[in-house]
């Protein structure tokens, strides 16, 4: 059975993912329409440079970042000198699981957007909306189902990763150890039954999520089709 | 009045209208790809690149010269895009009532004359095209437009269809005393709904003035022909209620059966027309089709115009000195695939509801 301590994680990663994704929604949209609309040099330089954490090993990118973070590094010496501490922190953890999700939401979105008919927009112009609320009124619901999937598919990502996590943020037990470093650190120590509890915890927690993403695009799904 | 003077840079072309306009319904004709629907946008407001002057009834859309270039939510220019445009997400209902200004009053006048009523909670996705065209024209009536632009509000509609909804465009106009400009390829429809006739080739006025006399000229052989249409003088010779045909015997000896049309008597002149999309092409003889009219004919020349191929072809029994070709527009690859060249045998067939009556 979950343990005091198990809960604890469960609740953190739970937390850490729902806070990295509700981070990511905004500027994560706001990229996906950006590179719909965008038709200029660079286009699929900068397409590529989003995408590259998708297939880096989690493990380069958690260095990469943490180069960028020590306190030596670009941004460290001025988190150090504002007296900020990222690096092995519950910030690190977000800050991993917010870098490796960014591009799973944004492709998605980016399609979604594709898929919206521009002529829409300009429509809902000439019917007195000005861009602002074109884009609320308009794109935005019609691209609705590929940002919940990207939100999802972001959602999930968050609560599973380990490279980068493990490489700026460490696995401290009630620090920063979220379910997949609990999971890892169970096995290595030999309790195996803890890390098949936690296993299990995880499988139910992605069940949940991808099931209530599929049941919110189907109910919307069928307003919009019948 | 309504002033356009715009010149706006297309691929392959630059467009460049001068032109005042009535408040009446003008009909913009001109072959595909000679710049109507890039007008109608430039008007609408939506293609930032547009340069010189719009104004309606003396307000200022555009003056590139003074700085002046209200954006679209400010234009009050209602649009239809070709497909009519719905917002797929909104019910009808959610349509028609869109618009930021569009007052209760004119939401529920713009429903009650378009007849929409029974179909307030569906989706477009299940409406017919007639219906998504009357949706959309009561969304653009409810934002109180000063001018509309329709885009082929009927080119994808079929013909009972097409007859179902010209009432109601010609309501728009009566009941909402709003200027329309109306884009089409057709003809019949021109002389039916517009006053005035805006004919557009490659980007440049090729003709403007009433519909009538711009039409029925010499000189309507050649707008015909930028409208792709095959337009024929003939005269009604029988009626079969039976078969559901009249018989026309054209000027140049050609017979043909088009719908049952009784009010008219035998021996009585008609103009006819087909669309040139609508007249279908074989190499071979045909048989067992449903189509009531063959033409046998041979192709006299092979022509790229816009996307599509342009045949014209002469008929085989064709008398008189100079007889009319037939124009047939189909796609490039139909013209590989078939292996068509100048000279070559044909076979035409049009269905009878394919002829319009004019």
């Amino acid at each position: 059975m979950l343990t005091a301590a198990d809960l604890a994680v469960v609740a953190f990663t739970l937390r850490i993912a729902a806070l990295g994704t509700v981070l990511i929604i905004g500027p994560g949209i706001a990229v996906a329409l950006a590179l719909a609309r965008y038709r200029g040099p660079g286009k699929s330089i900068l397409e590529t440079l989003l995408s590259l954490p998708l297939v880096l090993p989690p493990t380069a990118v958690g260095m990469l970042l943490l180069s960028v973070l020590a306190r030596r590094g670009l941004l460290g010496r001025w988190l150090d000198a504002a007296g900020i501490q990222v690096v092995f922190t519950w910030k690190a953890v977000l800050l991993a699981t917010m870098v490796m999700a960014f591009p799973l939401l944004v492709r998605s979105a980016r399609t979604a957007f594709e898929e919206v008919d521009p002529r829409l927009d300009g429509l809902a112009r000439t019917l007195g909306c000005g861009p602002t609320a074109a884009f609320f009124r308009v794109t935005l619901p019609l691209a609705w189902r590929g940002i919940v999937g990207g939100t999802v598919l972001a959602f999930a990502r968050a609560l599973g990763e380990f490279g980068a996590t493990v490489m700026i943020a460490g696995n401290i037990p009630g620090r920063t150890q979220t379910l997949a470093l609990a999971i890892f650190q169970a096995s290595q120590v030999g309790r195996d039954d803890r890390a098949t509890t936690l296993a299990g915890v995880t499988v139910l927690i992605a069940f949940m999520t991808l099931w209530t993403a599929e049941w919110l695009t189907r109910r919307r799904n069928r307003r919009v089709a019948t | 009045m309504i002033e356009i003077a715009v010149e706006l840079p297309l691929a392959p072309f630059e467009l460049r209208v001068a032109v005042r306009l009535g408040d009446g319904v003008t009909a913009i004709m001109g072959p595909s790809g000679s710049g109507k629907t890039s007008l109608l946008e430039a008007v609408a407001g939506l293609r930032p690149r547009a340069r010189g002057r719009i104004a309606l009834d003396g307000i200022v859309l555009l003056d590139t010269q003074s700085g002046v270039r209200l954006r679209p939510e400010r234009r009050r220019v209602g649009y239809v895009p070709q497909g009519a445009g719905l917002f797929p997400h909104l019910t009808v209902m959610g349509n028609v009532r869109f618009a930021a200004r569009g007052a209760g009053s004119r939401v529920r006048a713009a429903i009650e004359s378009l007849e929409l009523a029974p179909l307030l909670d569906r989706y477009p996705a299940t409406l017919s095209g007639g219906e998504q065209q009357r949706v959309a024209l009561a969304r653009s009536l409810a934002s109180d437009p000063r001018l509309l632009l329709l885009d082929e509000p009927l080119a994808a509609l079929d013909v009972g269809l097409r007859e179902r909804i010209v009432p109601y465009l010609r309501r728009v106009h009566d009941e909402w005393k709003v200027p329309v400009l109306y884009v089409t390829h057709n003809v019949g429809e021109a002389l039916d709904l517009a006053e005035a006739v805006l004919l557009l080739r490659t980007g440049t006025v090729e003709a403007h003035g009433p519909a009538l006399d711009l039409l029925s000229r010499p000189a309507m052989a050649r707008a015909a022909e930028a409208g792709i249409e095959n337009l024929r003088h003939g005269r009604i010779v029988a009626h079969d209620d039976q078969g559901g045909t009249t018989r026309v015997q054209l000027d140049d000896g050609q017979a043909l059966a088009v719908p049952l049309s009784s009010s008219r008597l035998p021996g009585e002149a008609v103009n006819l027309a087909i669309r040139a999309e609508d007249v279908l092409l074989a190499v071979e003889p045909l048989r067992g089709l449903s189509a009531r009219n063959i033409i046998e004919a041979r192709i006299v020349t092979l022509d790229r115009v816009g996307p599509d191929a342009l045949l014209r072809c002469r008929a085989a029994s064709a008398s008189g000195s100079e007889p009319r070709p037939w124009l047939v527009r189909i796609t490039p690859s139909a013209v590989d695939s078939l292996g068509l060249v100048s000279g070559q045998r044909v076979w035409l067939a049009i269905k009878s509801h394919s002829v319009r009556l004019l």
